[in-house]
């Protein structure tokens, strides 16, 4: 067996799912939102699918709103997730149940985090509930509203919390990699404890905190199920819109599901690139 | 011009409950280009971290001059150390680099400039000050890495194995350049490692470190000629040892009585002598010895031999080597003042340095 072939073969299976799966769902989605559906009948391609949503009264309300929990978010998760790395990084005593705690919910589904926010953080629900029996509030009813709200409070408290871990874990992998010698150099060369970690550690664990971020940002970008159980009635997150339109019994809104999607993914790309320009431009020194 | 003393200095690392380094008193001359010496894990590295202040010492004190500094930290020490490693930052320019620290002190940026650019060209950097470290060669970060540090005059500079990540050829520039910059600059210097040749071409001053423990603190030949200690001895390459009592200026050894230089200490030692100040040929102190190996060094030839039964080398030139064959027999002198007498046990102690 020649190497080529060796190699050829040992791809194959990642090239199958790649090529097979996410390449032919891709062109699918693609040629169904230009209105490409024979099976419908519709075998005139256009971009009236596109003119639709974009048009459409709550488009840019739903764009907004998905851009501002995904942008809240991954601001939120990663500061915390920087504190938390700091902090892990440190001996001292309950470190290790402090960081078992912090792993844990890597662990745990979107969804059922999502429920469990909804169980704690609704009106009707158990912080609702133990404020009202303490007397803080007259009524459960009076509690703030954090789920289901327009501004997505909810949706991004399950995304701090769901996100953060992750984060942290990468950092740390990096704080391990880099070890301290760097920052002992600084010091040495005058900088005191914060100039260190402002001028030296941060700007080396950039790369890595960015390349966390962004996948963060996708995903709260694109996910649907999290702010279609935690959203409130109005505004929709966009993928919540593309996820309802293309679950709906009528058939001619396929198209229009297929364009959201297309509009989300485009969007989620554009700000990948984005990132890579910003990491070759600011980071190019940096391993 | 800073004079820097440690005094009882002690560390044991957690969980290790060995001590790293066990109570040092040790004074570093003002001016002066210090080596460090020891094996590795003898507490060096560790040494230095504590008089840089990037870690506490569970006892003693650290002085610059008259003034205590071990309660100051690392930043306000007027300290600064370069570790093996250049550890140049990545994300900035070899400029950026070397001006780091004068920018951390707020100086405006136009004087920071001036002397990046002074510093870049004194270790030959020129035209290398907008390029990322990745860029440059190892040597070249090595320099980077030591002028960042003296750019910003520090009253002590520590270099933590400056040479060891070197090849060859660049180690001899990088001491020469070490040592021009230390005696233009006359910065308080101390230089760790654990090569003896590389501390006796570059230091004026040794202090050998064993153990944890100060050894022996000396110029580089009194550590090479006199050693306080068998271990000593040993560091510096001593192969020839001969326990034994001195009595009314003989040496009473297996090999027999060896006349004494004038004032050798009378009772139980052990002799020394270095394998290149053994005589392969007649004079005093005469031996018959039998030759038991020749090996070739280059510049150099080491001769094992066996006087009564005694192991002893000597190390002299290829020349005078080539008609040695083993097996054969040759005459040996032991030159009076060569030897050496070592206190009797394994001791580490210093007549000059209290050790705790």
């Amino acid at each position: 067996m020649t190497d080529r072939t060796r190699l050829a073969l040992l791809l194959a299976p990642a090239l199958l799912v790649l090529g097979g799966l996410f390449l032919t769902g891709l062109g699918l989605t693609l040629l169904r939102s230009f209105r490409y559906m024979p099976a419908l009948g519709l075998t005139d391609p256009d971009l009236s699918a596109y003119v639709a949503i974009l048009t459409a009264p709550g488009f840019l309300t739903s764009l907004t709103l998905s851009l501002w929990i995904a942008t809240t978010s991954t601001l939120i998760a990663a500061t915390l997730a920087l504190a938390t790395a700091l902090l892990l990084r440190q001996t001292f005593p309950g470190r290790a149940i402090i960081s078992f705690l912090v792993q844990l919910n890597l662990t745990i589904p979107h969804i059922v985090g999502a429920i469990g926010i909804l169980y704690l953080f609704s009106q009707s629900g158990s912080f609702a509930r133990l404020a009202h029996a303490a007397g803080l509030i007259a009524t459960p009813a009076q509690f703030p509203i954090l789920t289901q709200d327009p501004t997505g409070i909810g949706i991004i408290l399950l995304y701090v919390w769901k996100e953060l871990p992750f984060i942290t874990l990468i950092l740390l992998a990096n704080m391990q990699a880099l070890g301290d010698d760097h920052e002992s150099v600084a010091r040495s060369l005058g900088a005191s404890r914060w100039q260190a970690f402002r001028h030296v550690l941060l700007p080396m664990l950039m790369p890595g905190l960015l390349a966390a971020s962004t996948l963060v940002f996708a995903f709260a970008f694109g996910a649907y199920e999290v702010p279609l159980i935690l959203g409130a009635h109005a505004p929709k997150a966009l993928p919540v819109l593309a996820w309802q339109a293309s679950t709906d019994t009528d058939l001619a809104t396929r198209p229009e599901a297929m364009a959201m999607a297309v509009v989300i993914a485009l969007i989620g790309v554009a700000l990948l690139a984005l990132y890579a320009r910003a990491l070759a431009k600011g980071g190019s020194g940096a391993r | 011009m800073t004079r820097l003393s440690l005094h009882g200095l002690r560390k044991t690392y957690p969980g290790t409950g060995q001590a790293a380094v066990h109570g040092i008193d040790l004074t570093v001359e003002s001016g002066s280009l210090t080596a460090l010496l020891g094996p590795s894990g003898c507490g060096k590295t560790t040494t230095m971290k504590l008089i840089a202040g990037l870690i506490a010492p569970d006892a003693g004190e650290v002085r610059l001059d008259a003034s205590p500094i071990t309660a100051l930290p690392p930043e306000r020490r007027g300290v600064t150390m370069v570790f093996q490693d250049p550890l140049l930052f990545p994300h900035q320019t070899i400029a950026q680099n070397i001006g780091f620290g004068l920018r951390m002190r707020g100086l405006p940026p136009a004087r920071i400039a001036e002397s990046v650019a002074a510093m870049l060209s004194r270790v030959r950097l020129d035209g290398l000050g907008d390029r990322r470290p990745a860029a440059l060669s190892g040597g070249q970060q090595q320099r980077a890495a030591l002028a960042r540090a003296l750019v910003l005059q520090p009253r002590v500079l520590l270099l933590d194995e400056p040479l060891s990540n070197l090849d060859p050829g660049l180690r001899d520039e990088m001491r020469q350049l070490i040592r021009s910059l230390q005696q233009e600059t006359g910065i308080t210097t101390i230089v760790v490692t654990h090569d003896q040749a590389e501390a006796v071409a570059l230091a004026d001053q040794i202090v050998l470190i064993l153990e944890g423990r100060l050894a022996q603190q000396g110029p580089p030949d009194a550590l090479y000629r006199r050693p306080a200690a068998l271990a000593v001895a040993r560091f510096f390459g001593g192969v020839n040892f001969l326990p034994g009592r001195s009595q009314g200026g003989l040496f009473h050894s297996a090999v027999g009585p060896l006349t004494l230089p004038p004032g050798a200490p009378e009772g139980d030692h052990v002799l020394t002598l270095r394998p290149e100040a053994l005589r392969l040929g007649p004079g005093p102190n005469p031996r018959t010895a039998r030759i038991t190996s020749v090996t070739f060094l280059g510049t150099q030839t080491r001769v094992g031999l066996a006087v009564d039964g005694t192991a002893l080398q000597a190390l002299t030139t290829p020349d005078l080597a080539s008609a040695l064959v083993p097996g054969g027999e040759v005459t040996v002198s032991l030159p009076p003042e060569a030897l050496w007498l070592l206190p009797p046990e394994a001791t580490l102690s210093d007549p000059g340095q209290p050790i705790r």
